[in-house]
């Protein structure tokens, strides 16, 4: 019986530490938001969401930004979502950031910048990195920028 | 003329900070960051995207190994564009074009006017690699001292007690 129970504990936590791969479910996430308020993941089931991990200081961020600021509202009214993860250390630069990028998605933050938890467990080595996840939840395709992205989006919501 | 001396004044050094560059924003990769952590003597880094480059914070009263952090940019795949050092500074003097001891190194001013350096100051370090190939070539016309090519002391500073091989590092204000 305790050996048994020894194997449970190794299992648990190796799907804990697994990077989160396109084919598979996304591992839960709950992060606070801008105001405070803790936003998990798992709220967002049923829309095609947009896991956006960036920063303040990073310009290629900054600029896809832009693009999703001209995409997200049309998409927003077909059941699209966008979870953005930021990994400044500094929360005030991540607040300035969204209100000049005039982000109304949902916006969490976690500090501790690259080393943060979630960052670790996704293995985010350079932002952006984002992942795209169907109405059930699951990973379907990272990285898409651009044409590409509204197009898969556009798919997913069918 | 060319004088080499030395001085013991005392400085701290407090931060770097180091613009790098690369096929890819620097700023937006783990390895450097990583890189520049790993240092024992760094506090912090933290990323500034107006200037884009990194602010490297020292530990209080431990010694910055500027070579370290030049490295540590190279061997996350990038390279130094920009490298400037601050320090705090006590009735420190300096001459144009002269060797000064600073806190146990060797440091040789070039493009300065002769001053006493007092309270925070920023020294800008035109060694080779530390700086674009261009911005080199111009503040190594700036000497006929045989040091800025290598980055080290040549024969002709034994005289003042500084030996063959001592690493110099060139800066300007």
């Amino acid at each position: 019986m305790k050996k048994l129970l020894f194997i449970n504990v190794i299992l648990i936590s190796l799907t804990a530490m697994a990077q989160p791969k396109v084919g598979e479910p996304s591992p839960e996430i709950v992060l606070k938001d801008v105001k405070g308020n803790p936003v998990s993941l798992s709220s967002l089931k049923g829309k095609v969401v947009l896991i956006d991990f960036w920063a303040s200081w990073c310009g290629p961020c900054r600029k896809a930004n832009k693009h999703l600021v001209n995409i997200y509202p049309s998409l927003k009214t077909k059941g699209f979502e966008i979870y953005s993860i930021s990994i400044d250390d500094d929360i005030s630069d991540w607040k300035k950031a969204v209100a000049a990028d005039r982000i109304t998605w949902l916006q969490v933050n976690e500090g501790g910048g690259w080393n943060a938890p979630v960052a670790n467990l996704w293995k985010i080595d350079q932002i952006p990195t984002s992942y795209l996840l169907d109405k059930q939840g699951k990973i379907v395709a990272r990285d898409l920028e651009g044409r590409q992205l509204e197009k898969a989006i556009n798919q997913l919501l069918k | 003329m060319v004088v080499c001396m030395a001085t013991g004044m005392q400085a701290q050094f407090t931060k770097a900070t180091i613009q790098a560059s690369g096929l890819t924003c620097a700023m937006c990769s783990k390895a450097i960051d990583n890189a520049l952590k790993e240092l024992s003597f760094v506090d912090a880094v933290k990323p500034d995207i107006k200037n884009s480059d990194f602010t490297v914070v020292f530990k209080q009263g431990q010694d910055a190994d500027i070579d370290a952090l030049k490295k540590a940019v190279e061997d996350a795949g990038f390279f130094v564009a920009k490298f400037t050092i601050t320090g705090v500074f006590n009735n420190q003097a300096v001459k144009n074009d002269e060797h000064t001891g600073i806190g146990g190194k060797e440091y040789h001013f070039l493009n300065i006017k002769d001053q006493v350096l007092n309270g925070e100051k920023n020294l800008i370090i035109v060694d080779k690699n530390f700086l674009t190939p261009n911005a080199f070539k111009k503040y190594s016309a700036a000497t006929a001292m045989q040091c800025i090519k290598t980055g080290k002391a040549g024969g002709c500073c034994e005289k003042a007690g500084l030996a063959a091989g001592t690493r110099i590092y060139h800066v300007t204000i």
